[in-house]
Parts: C-alpha cells; sequence; structure tokens
C-alpha cells in the first residue's frame, strides 16, 4: 500500500516537472480568453497557466524574477504597453511565418504581435446631432467651438487616451495637438470620469452629445449581456467612424510577446500562431467583440452593425503609440484634462 | 541580568528570532528608502507631478479624508450611542447588526453604488418601474467621484469608530452618569459634558484606523477614477515608468499615515486611564418610546441597510438577474484556496507576532521595541506597494547577497504568505501587545520563582490567558485577507484564484454583473466569519 503511494505520488511529481505547458502573463481579464486556451489545450495537449493582472506590476515581477522567471509570454491591452515592456528587454525577439503572414506589418515587430484590433470612435445621440453635423467629421474637429460642452471622455490618466493622443502627435505634430488638447478641454461637457461605457451611457442620457470610446464597449451594451436596459440605452446612440476622407479611424492593439527567459519557447510560439488561426479570431472577436486582426473573418452580427467596412489609420506604426505616451499624458494634464 | 536565566531556551536564541521577525515585519519599508536612494534628480515625472499635480492630488485626498473622517465619526459615534443607552425597537438587533458593515470591503461598496448610480443603472431601474421611465436618468442625479468614494469609504470604515465607541461607552463608569443626572443635566449636555468626553480616545483610536485606511485606498480611488495621492503613484509608475517617484509618494503617504499612527499611539496610551469601569452598577438603559423610538429604529436600520443590505441585494440582485456568469465558476476551488490561504497566513502572523511579543516583554530590549515598533509601518502602506516591496526584495537578495529565493517566494503560495505578513502583521502585533499589557509583569516574576522556564511560561500562563484574543485576531486578519486584492492579484502562483482576484477579473473586462458571484461568495465569508466572532467584537458581551 506505501509503496502503491510512493508511486503515486512520483507518478504526480514527474507530471507536473515534465508537462507540456506555456505560462502565460496576461492583462486581458476576459473569461472568453479562458475557454480560447482549453482550445488550444485540446488542440495540442500543452497546458496553459495564466495569472492575470494590471500591466505594470506583472512587467515588475516579470524582470525582477529575471532568469526564473517561468513565464512564457506577456499579454498586454495597448500598443504602447507593448512598446514599454519592449525597451525594458522583457521579450526575445521571434521568428514565425505564420504570425509575420497573418498580422500586418504596423501591428507588430520582432518582438511582439498585434492579436486582436480596437477602434477609438465617435458616439452621437441622433436625437440631438442631425446626420449633417457630424458627417466628415475628424477627431481635428473635435477642438472646434461648436462643440463646447458637448463631449465625454474619460480621465487623462487612462492609457486608451494616451495612444489616441499620441497617434494625432504622431501625425499632426506637437504644437498642433497642444491647440487641440486646448480646444477639446474646452469643450468637455464634465470634468471626464467613469470608463468607456459610462461616456456612452453619458449620450444616451443626453448629458453629452458625443462620446469617444472604444467599440467593444458599446457592443457589449448591445449583446445583452448588461441587461435590458443597457441594451435600450446603446440603441438609442451611434457609432461614428471619423477621419474616413482621410487617414482613418484609430486603431489600438493588444498583443503578445515571448518572454526573454520563455522555458517553454517553442510551445509560446504555437501558442501565438493559434492565436492568430481564423478560428481563434473568431472565437476572440466574437466574445471581446474586439476587430479580428487577420482578413475574412466572418464575424458576428453585432460588430457588422457596429461597421467593419470602414477606413483604419493604417499608415501609422502603432509602436509610435509607446514613444509619445510620456508626452501625451503631461499635454493632455498641462491643457487640463484631469 | 534579566529574567529566567533558569531557561532552557539562551537569551540569545529568543533574540536572534524575534530581532529576526522584527526585520522580516519591515522589509517593505527597508526596500521603500532603498528605492528612494535610487533617485535620480531629474526624474521628469516627480518635477511634472510637482508643477501640474500635486495641489490637486493633495487637495482631493485631503477632502475625501476630511468627509470620510467626519462621516465616520458622525455615524459611528451616534449609532453606539443609541444601541448602548437608549432600548428602542430591535436595539439589540442593530448592536451586532451594524458590526457587519466589516463585511463589504469599500471596492464592492463602489461597485454598488456606481451601479446604482449610473445612467441607466440600478437607480433608474427602479424609478422607471415605479415611477416614470422618461425621467428616470433626471431624477437619479450623477454621482461625483469624490462623493463616490467618501459615501463607499465611510459606510464600509464606520464600524471601526462604532465598535470602539460602543466599547468605550459599555466600560464607561456608570457613576459619572448617575452624577451628571444628579446635577440636572439633560441628555444631550450629559452626552457633550460626560459621555462623549470621556470616549474620546476610544473614538480618536477608531478615526486613526479610518485615517490609515482611506489614505492607503487604491481600489476605490482608482475605481471611481480621481486623482489622490495613490493615484499619483500610480500615473508615476504606469506612465512614466518611473518608480522611484512612485516611491517617494509612497513614503510621502506613509509619514502622512504615521503621523495618525503616532495619534492614535499616544491616545491608546491614554485611553488606558479613562476605561474605569464600575462593575458593581449595572448599566442604566433608558427606554424610548413614540417619535423618538422610531427616529433611533430608523436611523439604525438606514445605517444597516446602507451598510450592509445595500451592496448585498445589488450583488443578490445581479446574480439572479445574469445566473449565466455562475456557471464559470470554480467555487471548490475558489473556497479550497481562501481556506488555504486564511490557515497558513494566520498561523504564520500570529504565531511571529506572539513569539516577537513574548520576546520583547522578556527580554526587555529597546533596540527590539524600537524595530518592532517600525513594523506598523506595513499597515499603512498601500497593497500595491507592498507586492512590489516583496518582488524587489528578493531581488535585492540576489543581486546584493547573492541568495536565491526567487523561484521560492515569488509566484508561490509562500510569497502571498509574506506578503500578508508585511500587511497585517501590525494588526496581530498590537493586539498581542495590548493582552500582554493587561498580564501583570509580577505574574511572570512569581512562575520565574516557581522555577518555570520561559518556554512554560508562555505555554502555561501566557497562552491560556490569550486563547479568546487569538481566535479574534485569527478572525480579524482573516477578514483582511479574503477581501484583500493588489498583493494576491500580483504575487499569487499560477491559475490561483480567489474570490477578490475573480471579482476584480470580471470587474476590470466591465462586467460587474458577473463580479457579483465571487462578491457575493466574499460577502459570505466574510458574514460568516464575523457572525462567528461577534461577542468578541462587542467585547463587554460575556
Amino acid at each position: 500500500m506505501k509503496n502503491i503511494l510512493i508511486l503515486f505520488i512520483i507518478f504526480f511529481s514527474i507530471e507536473s516537472i515534465l508537462a507540456n505547458e506555456i505560462n502565460l502573463f496576461t492583462t486581458r481579464h476576459y473569461e472568453s480568453d479562458i475557454q480560447l486556451y482549453k482550445k488550444f489545450e485540446e488542440k495540442t495537449g500543452i497546458r496553459v497557466n495564466v495569472i492575470s493582472g494590471k500591466s505594470k506590476p506583472l512587467e515588475k515581477r516579470i524582470l525582477e524574477e529575471d532568469r526564473e522567471c517561468i513565464g512564457d509570454i506577456f499579454f498586454l491591452a495597448d500598443a504602447g504597453r507593448l512598446v514599454s515592456a519592449e525597451q525594458k528587454g522583457i521579450f526575445q525577439k521571434i521568428n514565425s511565418e505564420i504570425l509575420e503572414n497573418s498580422i500586418p506589418k504596423h501591428f507588430r515587430n520582432k518582438y511582439w504581435f498585434g492579436l486582436t484590433k480596437r477602434a477609438r470612435i465617435i458616439f452621437y445621440n441622433p436625437k440631438l446631432i442631425k446626420e449633417d453635423e457630424i458627417e466628415n467629421l475628424n477627431y481635428e474637429d473635435l477642438a472646434k467651438k461648436n462643440w463646447k460642452g458637448k463631449i465625454a471622455i474619460r480621465q487623462a490618466n487612462n492609457v486608451y487616451n494616451q495612444s489616441l493622443v499620441s497617434s494625432l502627435i504622431e501625425t499632426n505634430g506637437k504644437k498642433h495637438t497642444q491647440n487641440w488638447l486646448k480646444g477639446i478641454v474646452r469643450n468637455f461637457s464634465r470634468n471626464p470620469q467613469g470608463n468607456d461605457r459610462a461616456q456612452i451611457l453619458a449620450v444616451a442620457a443626453g448629458e453629452a452629445e458625443i462620446a469617444i470610446a472604444n467599440t467593444y464597449y458599446y457592443a457589449l451594451m448591445l449583446s445583452g449581456k448588461k441587461g435590458p436596459e443597457q441594451k435600450k440605452a446603446a440603441e438609442r446612440v451611434k457609432p461614428f467612424f471619423p477621419n474616413q476622407n482621410n487617414r482613418g479611424a484609430h486603431m489600438n492593439i493588444s498583443g503578445a510577446g515571448i518572454l526573454r527567459f520563455a522555458p517553454n519557447k517553442d510551445n509560446a510560439i504555437k501558442f501565438l500562431e493559434f492565436l492568430v488561426s481564423p478560428t481563434s479570431q473568431l472565437h476572440l472577436s466574437n466574445n471581446t467583440f474586439e476587430y479580428p486582426m487577420i482578413e475574412n473573418i466572418e464575424v458576428n452580427d453585432l460588430i457588422k452593425k457596429i461597421g467593419i467596412d470602414f477606413k483604419q489609420h493604417n499608415s501609422i506604426d502603432v509602436s509610435t503609440y509607446g514613444k509619445w505616451q510620456k508626452t501625451s499624458f503631461k499635454l493632455m494634464k498641462e491643457a487640463g484634462w484631469n | 541580568m534579566s529574567r529566567f536565566e533558569n531557561s532552557l531556551i539562551p537569551n540569545s536564541i529568543i533574540y536572534f528570532f524575534v530581532l529576526l521577525i522584527s526585520l522580516i515585519s519591515i522589509i517593505p519599508l527597508f526596500t521603500i528608502f532603498n528605492g528612494i536612494i535610487e533617485l535620480n534628480t531629474n526624474s521628469e515625472y516627480f518635477y511634472f507631478f510637482r508643477e501640474f499635480s500635486l495641489k490637486n492630488y493633495v487637495a482631493n485626498s485631503i477632502i475625501i479624508l476630511f468627509g470620510v473622517l467626519v462621516f465616520t465619526f458622525l455615524l459611528g459615534l451616534y449609532s453606539a450611542y443609541l444601541v448602548s443607552f437608549y432600548k428602542f425597537p430591535f436595539s439589540s438587533f442593530f448592536k451586532y447588526a451594524l458590526i457587519l458593515s466589516f463585511a463589504i470591503p469599500p471596492y464592492i461598496f463602489a461597485y454598488s453604488l456606481s451601479a446604482f448610480f449610473e445612467n441607466y443603472g440600478t437607480g433608474y431601474l427602479i424609478v422607471s418601474t415605479f415611477l416614470n421611465e422618461k425621467m428616470a436618468n433626471q431624477i437619479i442625479p450623477n454621482l461625483n467621484p469624490i462623493i463616490g468614494i467618501i459615501i463607499s469609504l465611510s459606510f464600509s470604515l464606520f464600524g471601526y469608530v462604532y465598535i470602539l465607541a460602543r466599547s468605550s461607552f459599555v466600560n464607561q463608569s456608570q457613576n459619572l452618569i448617575e452624577v451628571s443626572s444628579n446635577l440636572g443635566f439633560s441628555q444631550t449636555q450629559r452626552f457633550f459634558k460626560v459621555i462623549l468626553p470621556s470616549a474620546r480616545p476610544a473614538i480618536f483610536i477608531g478615526l486613526s484606523l479610518v485615517a490609515m485606511e482611506t489614505l492607503s485606498d487604491f481600489g476605490t480611488a482608482s475605481f471611481f477614477g480621481t486623482s489622490t495621492l495613490i493615484t499619483g503613484i500610480y500615473n508615476s509608475w504606469f506612465i512614466f515608468d518611473d518608480l522611484v517617484s512612485a516611491n517617494i509618494l509612497s513614503l510621502f503617504l506613509l509619514i502622512f499615515i504615521l503621523f495618525f499612527f503616532c495619534l492614535e499611539s499616544f491616545s491608546s496610551k491614554n485611553s488606558k486611564y479613562h476605561l474605569s469601569n464600575s462593575s458593581s452598577h449595572k448599566k442604566k438603559i433608558i427606554n424610548l418610546s413614540g417619535k423618538k423610538a422610531i427616529f433611533a429604529f430608523v436611523f439604525c436600520f438606514i445605517l444597516f441597510f446602507l451598510s450592509f443590505l445595500f451592496p448585498l441585494f445589488q450583488m443578490l440582485f445581479w446574480t439572479f438577474k445574469f445566473p449565466e456568469y455562475y456557471s464559470n465558476l470554480d467555487l471548490i476551488k475558489l473556497n479550497l484556496n481562501t481556506v488555504k490561504l486564511i490557515l497558513a497566513s494566520t498561523i504564520i502572523i500570529i504565531v511571529c507576532s506572539f513569539f516577537s511579543n513574548f520576546g520583547i516583554r522578556v527580554l526587555q530590549k529597546k533596540t527590539l521595541r524600537f524595530i518592532s515598533s517600525l513594523s506598523i509601518s506595513g499597515y499603512a502602506i498601500p497593497g500595491i506597494v507592498i507586492s512590489v516591496s516583496t518582488i524587489t526584495f528578493f531581488s535585492i537578495l540576489n543581486e546584493k547577497f547573492n541568495i536565491n529565493l526567487k523561484s521560492f517566494f515569488i509566484g508561490s503560495i509562500y510569497g502571498l504568505i509574506l506578503g500578508y505578513l508585511f500587511r497585517f502583521y501590525s494588526i496581530s502585533f498590537n493586539a498581542i501587545k495590548a493582552g500582554y499589557l493587561k498580564i501583570n509583569q509580577s505574574i511572570d516574576d512569581s512562575a520565574s520563582l516557581l522555577g518555570f522556564s520561559k518556554f512554560r511560561t508562555l505555554t502555561k500562563i501566557h497562552l491560556p490567558f490569550f486563547k479568546k484574543n487569538i481566535y479574534f485576531i485569527f478572525i480579524l486578519i482573516s477578514l483582511e485577507i479574503i477581501k484583500e486584492l493588489p498583493i494576491t492579484l500580483i504575487l499569487r502562483p499560477f491559475n490561483f484564484e480567489t474570490f477578490s482576484t475573480k471579482a476584480y477579473n470580471f470587474a476590470s473586462q466591465d462586467l460587474i454583473e458577473a463580479a457579483s458571484v465571487p462578491s457575493l461568495f466574499l460577502i459570505l465569508w466574510t458574514t460568516f466569519l464575523i457572525i462567528l466572532s461577534i461577542k468578541y467584537f462587542l467585547s463587554e458581551e460575556k
């Protein structure tokens, strides 16, 4: 009996040592991601172990653990954050034809790969704003005087706002953006507060006329996952993709890189390649309502309803967001954006 | 010459272990200081912060602190006064029920509050069901973030003032109160001239605890998105990658909090002289009737409702409205993880703090006393900073001393326990210290004369005395661990979830509705623990 027990213990400890696995740090908190990882496990037999948390503490943990870190992949929800991690030497260079062929060049580099896309666009209340008022609207126009007291947006310390402003600095220059910030801050309908969904709700309730938010928040409301009231509220609001006559709407990514000392590098590459496969991309976009990274994915009706044929700002390399984020935050604060 | 030379354990060994425990408990303080030494004088963020944000952040922190202190003072004091001196419908129920506010962490209160006031939120639903749908969003006012934080913190923290004020009222000398009635004081005069002044030290301790919690609160401030000193720490780190400035700001905060702590210890020292209980007199409880009774009942009911039932109902409401979120949870594992964490951490924390208190008592060394008094800093440092400190410490240990314990502590249950030790050691240490003050030194001396070794004195004399105390400390730390978020989030092993990390996960993907199930379980756990130990919260009910 004793021997059997010992064998049993040895069996399990060997199993855990030789386990075919990858260890993933992620700042994405989606339950549906976990379901996708389960699919990967079923397909390949590679177990996915997960820790989710905030970006910087996880980054700090990985950096300080150094060679001891058993993590293989770091999954982050903003291009700037990926750049920041890359600059600290967290990631290693990866060569993968599958990844390179699937992901457009401006959404990846050698160290990290964009896996989903997010559009930060305008939402308006059609009862308060006529179609022709909003037609041809650009982000740049939001600083104009006719929007005084009408715009809802969240706080300056939000990373999606910093990336949006970074894209403006990269495109229009610092001086121009500084003036733009002064203008848009004057146009705020209230002191920035709440998350993206709260901005859309404010527009639905008529407290603001337009909001700036990521589309998947809106989709979440439309999906009914947040109850019938929120769905009804979302239906009172319409999405609008700005800058359609020029560079296109602002796009951000969530993406991942393989850690420098990843003990399971090969598995990790397989995992990233799995994430850009059409089935995974469909799963991601159907559950989180982000835009798929690869072409020709038959997304669900909700995303279609919001819009898929819009012009995206593809002439910019998203890694520039990382370059300008600190400056963006400073300029926003200087302009009085709280 | 120290006491107990007849001992089997040499004093030097006790000294060594007490010193070790005390030093371990102040590791976060050490890493914060170490972080500051590396200060780069042209830190970009620090300059920017001083120019643009400092005033605003400090102002917000002070407004929130002031608001929370005023609210907790009024709510805690008045409710304690009502249930201690008067009898009204359900007064003995409220006496216990008001303690349940401790079961709700401020961040869960914040979720409920913001869900109630947001456009198309719970408030809207109620108004539109019973009144007018079109007007509903107008009727429900917008919640100002600062007010939101003040309310969330006040209702989840007033319990400190309530419990301490109540225990002081109950122990107040009946003679004094009788004298005041003989002097012809009205009830109001009696309250302001006799009852309140003698409860002052206890209320003061309560308020200092509230102040410490408020200043180190991260969850609520970040949920409502208001810039406080904590947000400064956060921005410095998250946007500017400047952990040095974050450390400096933590230190500022710590100094601020230490100020309250000094006030607290100062008044705890004084409070001893105020607790003159004359047990021969039973406290006279005044029967309220008519409008006064209704008022007292309504006041306590509203307080109980808002502090406990409101967030509980919100979570229940979501759980029933969105049953699909229930299925995703591995409840057995979550409960097991909770039990595992509670048992391992509380036992280690209590053993450490007991041993160091014992050592300080028998060795009577000033150095030990000083170092251990620094350990209180843990409770004053925000959890997010503690977690970074823990990681940094092992990194320093590896770099400077070539001791590599990283893989053992970072990302393991041991690291988590250590993080909790840093944060909650002071709760246990101070409670045991207070208990030891009540055991007269002469008892130890007599034991020594009778030939008891130090160890036997500890097991046969001290421990039995502390039984109840330890049980209560166990509950207090367990409550904190169940509610704890930032340390758990960062230091945990792979695939390790607790109710608080689960709730956080859902809340951060903007599905607070799904966060309701783990939140509800969290509340069930904390409520259960409070009910188990409710008589210790009201120390006088024997």
